[in-house]
């Protein structure tokens, strides 16, 4: 407990101006990610819109690469990283409760800074791992349809019903990361939350910022040399 | 208005038998965007409108 403490305090109390968020590491997951989320909508939807061209391969071939990117995210998350940073608790919910009362105008108690992400961060990554494993899942039994280099197609894998709910799974979620994808490039571009952007460029935020926007007894963020 | 709008996307096998859904109507992306684009507006409103009742927070 005192380590702690005084890992908060050396945070909040160092001179050399800026604290880390994310690692090298999580930013290469993270805009790897970006790309072959980018790559799947682009081949996945274009074709749909009239944009005729080759797009199965380039498809699969992202759909590996993103199911890689998060296999690696989560076994480094739970096992390396505080995944109790990303847990929706009773502090998110009070907050959010606080935030609501206040904006309909009601008297209430301030809500109180997050640690690394907020309640509706926390909200959103629970709804976008949901929606991409969903993804996942459905495009890993979709390859079993297609020849590669390390198996041959077998459509019989499944009977007609069943891929045709395979396919209704993937189409849903497939239509629901665009709006996924779209407010979170939203969030991005929203001038108050560039310190966030950048962090995710540049793996840091300053002080001020880390002390502004979140408590440090909940995210103890080490100093960036 | 008729906003009958189909779910899902429906074939017939060539040999006969019923309905099987083959996978999601994707005239539905124009509503998944649509959507999107309401909650950004919606954000951006309350922000600027309720932003003074909230600004206390930090």
């Amino acid at each position: 407990m005192s380590s702690v403490a005084n890992k908060s305090s050396d945070a909040a109390n160092s001179n050399s101006g800026r604290v880390e968020r994310h690692k090298l590491a999580d930013r290469l997951y993270h805009w790897i990610m970006a790309l072959a989320v980018v790559s799947l909508m682009t081949t996945a939807f274009l074709p749909i819109l009239g944009i005729k061209f080759e797009w199965v391969t380039i498809h699969w071939i992202s759909g590996i690469v993103l199911a890689l990117c998060v296999a690696f995210h989560m076994i480094r998350a739970l096992g390396w990283q505080d995944k109790w940073l990303m847990i929706i608790d009773a502090r998110d919910l009070s907050n959010g409760v606080r935030i609501l009362k206040r904006s309909l105008g009601q008297a209430s108690p301030a809500p109180v800074k997050p640690g690394k992400y907020n309640g509706l961060q926390k909200l959103y990554h629970l709804g976008v791992a949901f929606f991409i494993l969903a993804l996942i899942g459905s495009g890993i039994l979709m390859l079993m349809k297609i020849d590669t280099p390390f198996w041959k197609r077998n459509p019989y894998f499944l009977d007609d019903g069943d891929w045709g709910l395979v396919y209704t799974v993937h189409g849903f979620g497939a239509m629901f990361m665009v709006s996924m994808v779209m407010i979170h490039v939203y969030f991005a571009i929203r001038p108050d939350e560039w310190h966030l952007t950048r962090s995710m460029f540049r793996g840091w935020m300053t002080r001020k910022e880390y002390q502004e926007h979140h408590d440090a007894s909940r995210w103890q963020a080490s100093d960036k040399t | 208005m008729d906003l009958d709008i189909e779910l899902f996307r429906y074939s017939r096998s060539i040999y006969g038998g019923d309905e099987t859904i083959i996978g999601a109507n994707w005239d539905l992306l124009g509503f998944f965007v649509a959507a999107s684009m309401t909650f950004i507006v919606l954000h951006i409103i309350c922000k600027i409108v309720f932003l003074k009742r909230i600004a206390g927070s930090h």
